[in-house]
């Protein structure tokens, strides 16, 4: 019984897993140009030694005022226009998340 | 005025579907004003009046941001992008939202909602791109520049194809708040025009630290005295040149300009370097996972155009599935994978770790020469349609662009050495030497 549970349970895994709904795009299915790409990645060396380079880390002396700024009314406006839907003076997703 | 009107007809046209919307309103007010001043005789600034194009991809407040792609095709900026802010400052005036791959997923300007663009001098190839609208209207000289955005070529490629140039500057001298995000690791924002002069003017003004982009950096801006190059040593990586897939005509041209270059007393170094393959592969894979990551967002619900499903997630899967081009799904499939569970040691963190291989080894040849040159690409631009055929194809022609992205450095095509321009790359921060290499190399090809 435990077996058949497991198995239940690495099939809904790989239900979950499957780049169509990973991707939220319907149908979607990996393509063979962009596997090509991705077999030269793994045939490729590694180098264990390399320490990696941290080429685009800010450091902690660098970050920006966490502060709220207050968006002009144009740029609310906007905002709004962008927005596909409205109900009682807010912006709504497309409807509650059931599941 | 009569410049800015000038251009504005010449957009009109729009022969080479370069164009996505006009600002022709706003632009007109604004060198209304400019008129004014120079009436009252007021002092006016290097920019002010010059009309601009800017890529669909950066954020003008007010204006339709499409990144030419159906999702986004209603969508307006709220905001203006810091580098775009930063010329409107100057006084240039933008008369145009230049048309380009959806999200910048391309080589060709073919993968957009717009038509494909068309290459400025034979109408029947294709422009390049990503940012191909950008260099078509400069060659045409409907824009006296355009900035468009480079993540692993967009800038230097469709320069190379239009025979003007096109500069992708170290990444983070210029902010990228407001660029519509492809890969984040490697997105500049970066000038297109007819000279170098222009070049070195448009990006001074758009350089320097934005607190609103934490990988930005203060830097000094490039002087006008671009005459005076001290470069000794210019490097070569062999492999681009020693191969089958680079055409006849371009290895021709490229060694011919090497040639010349030794004549005026500056060594020429060979370097070994790493395969055209695992280049565009570590390339794209990161570029694939990052736009999978920073496309998330346009769901319909977020962001862009909504298509009802019988629930959320049929919602989310529909809007994206119809509004999402071949080439974004493609990427945005290929970047998902790669990061999903199971996978994302073998791929994506091995990409990470050549691609700091091949930053180090940008660190070790830069110590042996001041300079390295390649051609732009491998080949000819290819006639519209070819490309979408064949993706791999299309990937593996931006052979001698994406390497330095992956590094940082900053780039500049020129019009001249072969068919597709010539590319001059140098150090981390050294957009200087790069202008400086450019002047000089104007002078003797």
């Amino acid at each position: 019984m435990e077996g058949f549970f497991l198995n239940q349970k690495l099939k809904d895994m790989s239900k979950i897993m499957t780049v169509d709904i990973l991707s939220s795009i319907k149908g979607a299915k990996p393509s063979d140009s962009v596997n090509q790409l991705f077999d030269v990645i793994k045939s490729a060396n590694k180098n264990t030694t390399l320490n990696t380079v941290l080429a685009n880390v800010v450091s902690l002396d660098d970050l920006r005022p966490d502060e709220v700024v207050e968006s002009s009314a144009i740029e609310k406006q906007i905002i709004k226009e962008n927005f596909p839907r409205e109900k009682n003076g807010f912006l709504v997703v497309a409807k509650v998340i059931e599941d | 005025m009569s410049l800015v009107q000038e251009k504005l007809n010449l957009l009109k046209q729009n022969t080479h579907n370069s164009v996505n919307s006009l600002l022709e309103g706003t632009a007109l007010a604004a060198a209304k004003k400019v008129d004014a001043k120079i009436e009252n005789g007021q002092e006016i600034g290097l920019l002010e009046g010059i009309p601009f194009g800017i890529k669909d991809v950066y954020m003008l407040q007010g204006t339709y941001t499409t990144a030419s792609s159906d999702l986004l095709k209603k969508y307006k900026a709220a905001y203006t992008a810091t580098a775009i802010q930063k010329l409107l400052d100057a006084g240039a005036i933008p008369l145009v939202k230049e048309n380009c791959d959806s999200f910048g997923h391309g080589s060709s300007s073919e993968n957009t909602i717009f038509g494909a663009v068309k290459n400025a001098i034979n109408p029947d190839l294709v422009a390049g791109g990503s940012s191909g609208g950008s260099a078509v209207n400069v060659a045409k000289d409907c824009t006296i520049f355009s900035i468009g955005g480079d993540t692993g070529g967009s800038i230097r490629q469709p320069a190379g194809y239009n025979k003007i140039y096109g500069f992708k500057p170290t990444y983070g001298r210029i902010s990228r708040y407001g660029l519509m995000a492809y890969a984040s690791s490697t997105d500049c924002v970066g000038p297109i025009a007819k000279s170098i002069e222009d070049v070195r003017i448009v990006l001074n003004v758009m350089s320097g630290k934005d607190p609103r982009d934490q990988t930005s950096y203060v830097s000094e801006a490039v002087s006008t005295d671009l005459k005076a190059t001290q470069i000794k040593t210019v490097g070569y990586y062999k492999n681009f040149i020693e191969n089958n897939a680079i055409s006849t005509e371009i290895q021709t041209d490229f060694l011919a300009t090497l040639e010349k270059i030794k004549a005026k007393g500056i060594a020429v170094k060979a370097l070994d370097f790493f395969d055209a393959d695992i280049l565009v592969s570590t390339y794209y894979t990161l570029a694939m996972a990052e736009t999978a990551s920073n496309l998330s967002r346009l769901d319909g619900t977020n962001y862009g155009a909504r298509i009802e499903g019988a629930n959320l997630k049929d919602t989310y899967s529909i809007t994206r599935s119809e509004n999402f081009s071949e080439e974004t799904k493609r990427r945005v499939v290929g970047g998902n994978q790669v990061l999903s569970q199971g996978f994302s040691d073998e791929i994506y963190l091995k990409a990470q770790n050549l691609r700091n291989q091949i930053s180090a080894r940008f660190t070790e040849d830069f110590k042996d020469v001041d300079i390295v040159l390649s051609p732009v690409t491998p080949a000819s631009p290819p006639e519209i349609g070819e490309s979408l055929q064949d993706p791999l194809a299309m990937y593996l022609s931006d052979a001698y662009t994406v390497g330095f992205s992956l590094g940082g450095l900053p780039a500049l095509t020129i019009p001249k050495g072969t068919s597709t321009g010539i590319q001059i790359t140098a150090d981390k921060k050294k957009d200087a030497e790069v202008l400086q290499f450019a002047n000089f190399l104007n002078e003797i090809l």
